[in-house]
């Protein structure tokens, strides 16, 4: 009788898995390209996005040339040209080179720029 | 055209006047170019003085505010509210120009000037070299003094004035020393004519007298145009010398006013004057009303005879001469050469002539125009050339008349 009801628990535990990791990548689908295509490598990584994005704006400042400048990061990410410092760089590396096309590389870089540009969020 | 209304007693002539004028007039207007310019300059000068000693206490508030956008940038977005202080306002722009954020209460914004005035305000830009929150230009804003504008301005006023008061009587001194050969020269002819006129005396009231006692019933036709002659020629130079006479002492003695019966004065005049004007065939038309006026019968028969005179001088053969007397007004027209209407107002000046053909010294105008501004009365011109010159005097309506 334990042992019966045991194996439905267990059934029923997995089907609710199955139907929750279909959910989220069908989430990760439906989503636009920039948290489908920086988010998941990043967020196992210890500086999150925002705080990449300020180092970004500290170097570059102007919105057209933070956007210029990430593209051309990501087409060719070389060390060099990287705003991370070289602690970080020498734990994690460079990343690979994009292989989103130009439309997609434009869009998430747009995506990203709104997300954290500072204008609006300071009073 | 109306050429005198006032009394002028100054000895400078119209023409001496008009040099003056234009010479002052050009004068002062460099003076004053020249002082708006040096007072611009000083203004600059002193503008610049205190953005400098505001340039320091600018520099420290746009330190403090480089420090706590640094902070504020470490932070963000945990805080995100922008570094205010009570001592001034300030604006963050991108390397692009675009404006991140502002509390700047004037906010026209120089991006070519460290420290410059705007309003009532001043600004003081500092490039950041590492750009936080994404700025690259930080702007700071203080209220301006404006005590050094004031005493700026004081400062200008007074001593531009005074300049401007100095220089000009400088200008005024030069010019009489520049006009001092022109006066000279008017003074020379003044008394060479005051010398020449003592020794006309006798000979032309010799020449008169003899002429009018000569018999005239019992000489022959050929000789009575000979002494037609004579007595239009000593007429001449008698009026000449009347003239002479009045400018060189008329205006020195005191005036005897008495009651003039004008009608009859001009009619001697004319009469006078007949001889000589039948030697250029010239007639005579009178319209005489009955007019008295309280003048120096003197001063009055020198303007009638002077008018009378051009008018005879200047009028072409067989023309006419129409003399007209009314309540208000005398008039004398002549049917003569003329004078353009740009000539009008230097007739009156003393030693100028219609023309060079015609004798004379050209003093009698300037005599009628000194006797009529001496009774208050005004003088009118009216002159169209080749067809006649009409010159008309009104009669001081608030002098005595009858």
């Amino acid at each position: 009788m334990y042992k019966k009801a045991g194996l439905i628990f267990l059934l029923s535990m997995a089907l609710y898995g199955e139907n929750q990791w279909m959910t989220d990548k069908e989430a990760i689908e439906s989503s636009d390209v920039y948290m489908r295509n920086c988010i998941p490598c990043h967020e196992y990584l210890p500086s999150t996005l925002e705080r990449m994005f300020m180092s970004y704006l500290k170097v570059y400042s102007g919105e057209f040339t933070v956007k210029e400048s990430l593209k051309a990061y990501l087409r060719n990410p070389d060390r060099d040209m990287s705003v991370m410092s070289e602690l970080f760089l020498d734990r994690f590396g460079i990343k690979y080179k994009t292989d989103l096309s130009e439309q997609e590389l434009e869009e998430a870089v747009n995506i990203y720029w709104n997300k954290f540009n500072v204008r609006n969020k300071l009073k | 055209m109306l050429v005198s209304k006032s009394r002028d007693t100054s000895l400078l002539r119209s023409s001496e006047k008009q040099s003056l004028t234009r010479f002052l007039s050009l004068y002062i207007f460099l003076v004053i170019i020249l002082v708006v310019l040096l007072s611009t300059f000083y203004y600059q000068s002193q503008e610049q003085l205190m953005l400098s000693n505001q340039r320091t206490i600018l520099s420290a508030y746009a330190d403090k505010q480089v420090k706590n956008l640094k902070i504020l940038h470490h932070y963000f977005p945990t805080r995100s509210e922008y570094p205010r202080d009570q001592h001034y306002e300030s604006a963050i722009y991108d390397i692009e120009r675009v404006l991140i954020f502002s509390t700047l209460k004037h906010p026209t914004i120089d991006f070519e000037h460290e420290i410059y005035r705007t309003g009532n305000k001043i600004h003081f830009m500092r490039y950041l070299d590492e750009y936080y929150l994404g700025a690259k230009y930080l702007f700071i804003e203080i209220d301006e003094d404006r005590d050094w504008y004031r005493e700026t301005l004081i400062q200008i006023v007074v001593l531009g004035g005074v300049t401007i008061f100095i220089l000009g009587i400088f200008g005024l001194f030069f010019v009489r020393l520049f006009l001092r050969p022109m006066r000279q020269s008017i003074e020379l002819l003044d008394n060479f004519i005051k010398d020449t006129t003592h020794e006309l005396n006798t000979p032309i009231s010799a020449i008169l007298a003899n002429v009018e006692m000569m018999d005239q019933s019992i000489m022959a036709p050929r000789n009575l145009k000979k002494l037609s002659r004579i007595n239009v020629a000593a007429k001449t130079v008698s009026h000449l010398y009347q003239d002479l006479t009045y400018l060189v002492l008329g205006h020195q003695t005191q005036s005897h006013d008495e009651w003039v019966d004008l009608q009859e004065l001009i009619k001697s005049r004319v009469e006078y004057f007949t001889v000589l004007a039948h030697s250029k065939h010239i007639g005579f038309e009178l319209q005489l009303e009955k007019k008295k006026i309280f003048m120096d019968s003197a001063k009055i028969a020198r303007v009638i005879d002077n008018l009378i005179s051009n008018a005879i001088k200047y009028n072409k053969r067989y023309g006419k001469i129409k003399i007209l007397l009314t309540e208000e007004y005398f008039m004398v027209a002549d049917t003569g050469i003329g004078i353009e209407k740009e000539k009008i107002p230097g007739m009156f000046d003393r030693y100028s002539r219609f023309n060079e053909s015609e004798g004379g010294f050209g003093i009698g105008l300037n005599i009628v125009k000194n006797i009529i501004e001496e009774y208050h009365c005004d003088i009118e011109v009216d002159s169209v050339v080749n067809q006649g010159t009409t010159i008309t005097v009104y009669f001081n309506q608030g002098a005595k008349r009858v």
